[in-house]
């Protein structure tokens, strides 16, 4: 007995020496900081002095904050409105790329083409396209005969803009959508065929039970990515002074910038890891709320 | 100067893309190596080695390693290790404040003590921004003051005379500067912001306004700066309709070039500063432009030749490893004739008052009237406090909110103040 524990101790040592070096980051890089985060959460700390200790007084800061508000209200909007939406649409595009079309891998180039462009580049150019007086998107509008918005300068369409640009990106999520569609059993799909059913029943009944612990996986991804949204809103708000900008009427302000601007131009680190803290729970509670409805939408095999 | 902004722009939405550059204490020679990082970039920055080829030229105990690094994060976050990455960088007089009172910043105080060194010849306007709680932390390099310009052109074909002596008359030249067609849209403004904050608050400057109190306090709501920017939205969106306005404004090109609106007409008159002799020479060598002093409530004579001084600094960080050898530099780039040379090539105005009539600055268009602006009585700026960046950010808010007409310029200003009773000493 106590030879056979040795030996396991053993293993275990040796197990734990090779995955070290995984280890050793994950707690000096991850862990440590995370955890440091929580403690200068409850101090007053501005990255050059000591912090001093607080309580929660950076907490019960955020419930007089408007700012804090604005930010929390347009990431929201921005994840309500944005993330159905994108994978709506990579959904359709993935449906559209799985049919037997001529030409199809050159479709399905172009649908990902956009997500390989380096996002400051692509928000750049979104940036003009947008443009009110000049932009493509209001010429095409005014052909049209439509009204065209001050994109970037109206607060009411900012955000639009921001999910706009999103929705341009969607070619990720149309890719995993696409290889979950080959997956889909061809015999269930063709005994329905067989038994009558309409495209749209053949969806309901078979492809979407399917294809729907992927949807779950990219809900909560997209929803992730959505609470953090940063590059975008920062970049189309960004002023020439370099300032903490937020876009016309803070429209463009996300959680993620926020945090951001607190920590590094207003050196308020203390409170911005609050912040983070707050969107952690946020983003934990959302996602098991998003877990317990799975049970009644989601399909795991037979 | 305003380069360094682009600059900054730029590498902002490339964070880290450049990693690491400067650290190097190897003694070349016997000789110490002082790291000067600075925000300037491009042909600036190449004015800017040649004077530090000059320093290392005239002595053999320092040896300057100069470092462009156009990236405002990368100056802060390398200022908060034990060891920092530069000796001597460059920002501006309104940060000191922020900077000092984080304990950021190296006081200059005991250098100046030791070397008797003489400060007096530096404007006071832009001193009493260097000093934070008694100790000087920071020396102008350069400085700013900001002007009325004016397309001579654009005035010939309205039928005006000149410039405007008070806001009154600017206001009635605005509006027949101002051109329209039939559908509202607008093809001319009579006035344009060159940058928001600094147009707006110099307009309540010129209102008699001030943002901050004798005793630091920020003061957003003093009635001068709600005059002064009701003078905006009564005569821009207040009267063309700001749905017009922000269409045609956001048409406007980058400010740093040929597409400037003032430069192709689309503006007729802006506020800005000293640097755009310089700039126009380069982007738009063929405009006809004159400057004159910003003009003054007519009721309010006092008020003639209001303008707002702005400070580019040096600075020792806390962290730097060669304090002294850092302040031998500063020195001599304080110096009178390092200080000439990099403030011609910049087009910015120099930080000393026995420099102002140097007949130098004649090499530059129309550029005395800056320099003349030093010397007013009414030459105002902004209070370099711990919280500048957060009150300069909720100005912007709300600076936008009353050009966008969402809020009233008083009631826009009294939500800053409510929000500046919780800003931290």
């Amino acid at each position: 007995m106590p030879r056979r524990s040795q030996t396991s101790r053993r293993q275990l040592r040796l197990g734990l020496a090779f995955a070290s070096p995984w280890l050793i980051g994950f707690v000096a890089l991850v862990l440590g900081p995370i955890a440091a985060s929580g403690y200068y959460s409850f101090t007053d700390f501005n990255l050059f002095q000591s912090p001093t200790f607080v309580g929660v007084d950076n907490y019960t800061a955020m419930l007089d904050d408007d700012r804090f508000a604005t930010a929390l209200f347009n990431t929201l909007y921005l994840t309500v409105v944005g993330v159905p939406l994108a994978l709506l649409l990579s959904l359709g595009f993935a449906l559209a790329l799985n049919s037997r079309v001529r030409g199809l891998p050159l479709y399905r180039a172009i649908v990902y083409l956009p997500t390989i462009i380096p996002i400051v580049v692509s928000v750049y150019v979104w940036r003009w396209l947008l443009n009110a007086q000049y932009g493509y998107l209001n010429r095409i509008l005014g052909f049209l005969h439509l009204p065209q918005p001050s994109w970037l300068e109206d607060p009411a369409f900012t955000k639009p803009a921001v999910v706009l640009i999103g929705l341009w990106m969607v070619g990720g999520t149309t890719v995993i959508f696409l290889a979950a569609l080959k997956d889909v059993p061809r015999e269930t799909f063709e005994a329905a065929l067989v038994d009558g059913a309409g495209p749209w029943q053949r969806f309901r009944a078979v492809t979407w039970p399917a294809i729907s612990p992927v949807t779950l996986f990219q809900l909560i991804v997209g929803l992730i990515t959505s609470l953090q949204l940063f590059t975008q809103p920062y970049l189309l708000a960004q002023t020439r002074l370099n300032a903490a900008a937020g876009g016309p009427d803070d429209s463009l302000l996300t959680y993620g910038m926020y945090v951001y601007q607190n920590a590094f131009v207003f050196l308020k680190m203390g409170y911005a890891s609050a912040l983070a803290w707050v969107l952690f729970l946020i983003t934990v509670a959302i996602t098991a709320v998003l877990m317990l409805s799975s049970r009644k939408w989601v399909h795991y095999g037979q | 100067m305003r380069r360094r902004f682009l600059g900054a722009l730029a590498a902002g939405a490339l964070v880290a893309a450049l990693g690491a550059c400067g650290g190097g204490d190897e003694a070349s020679g016997g000789k110490t190596e002082v790291v000067f990082s600075y925000l300037w970039a491009g042909e600036e920055a190449a004015a800017l080695e040649k004077i530090v080829a000059d320093f290392n030229a005239s002595q053999d105990k320092i040896t300057v390693k100069g470092v462009s690094s156009p990236d405002f994060q990368k100056q802060l976050t390398s200022m908060s290790g034990a060891q920092g990455s530069f000796d001597i960088s460059d920002h501006f007089g309104s940060g000191v404040g922020a900077w000092a009172s984080k304990g950021i910043l190296t006081p200059l105080d005991d250098f100046i003590k030791a070397d008797g060194y003489d400060t007096k010849d530096f404007p006071a306007a832009a001193m009493s921004q260097m000093v934070y709680q008694g100790k000087t932390y920071s020396m102008p390099i350069a400085l700013h003051t900001q002007m009325l310009l004016y397309n001579k052109k654009l005035y010939a074909e309205a039928g005006l005379a000149g410039p405007p002596k008070t806001t009154e008359e600017w206001a009635e030249q605005i509006a027949k500067l101002t051109k329209r067609g039939a559908d509202g849209t607008i093809t001319q403004l009579g006035y344009a912001n060159a940058e928001i904050n600094t147009s707006f608050t110099t307009l309540g400057f010129m209102f008699g306004g001030s943002w901050d109190d004798q005793s630091g306090a920020a003061t957003p709501a003093n009635p001068g700066n709600v005059a002064g920017l009701n003078f905006y939205t009564d005569n821009i969106p207040g009267k063309y309709g700001v749905e017009q306005v922000r269409k045609f404004t956001s048409g406007f090109g980058e400010y740093a070039s040929a597409q400037n609106a003032f430069y192709t007409g689309k503006a007729a008159t802006i506020i800005d500063g000293e640097w755009q002799p310089v700039s126009i020479k380069k982007f738009a060598p063929t405009l006809e432009w004159g400057v004159a002093p910003l003009p003054y409530p007519s009721a309010q004579p006092n008020l003639t030749g209001t303008t707002q001084v702005t400070t580019s600094t040096l600075f020792i960080p806390r962290n730097a490893k060669h304090p002294k050898e850092a302040w031998e530099f500063m020195k001599y780039l304080l110096a009178k004739d390092a200080m000439t040379k990099f403030s011609l090539a910049l087009g910015n105005l120099p930080a000393r008052t026995s420099l102002v009539d140097d007949p130098q600055y004649k090499a530059l268009p129309q550029f005395d009237a800056w320099l003349g602006a030093l010397k007013s009585a009414n030459a105002r700026s902004l209070a370099s406090s711990p919280w500048a960046a957060q009150y300069s950010s909720d100005l912007a808010l709300a600076f936008d909110d009353i050009a966008q007409q969402r809020k009233a310029p008083n009631d826009g200003l009294a939500g800053v103040a409510q929000k500046a009773k919780s800003y931290a000493p």
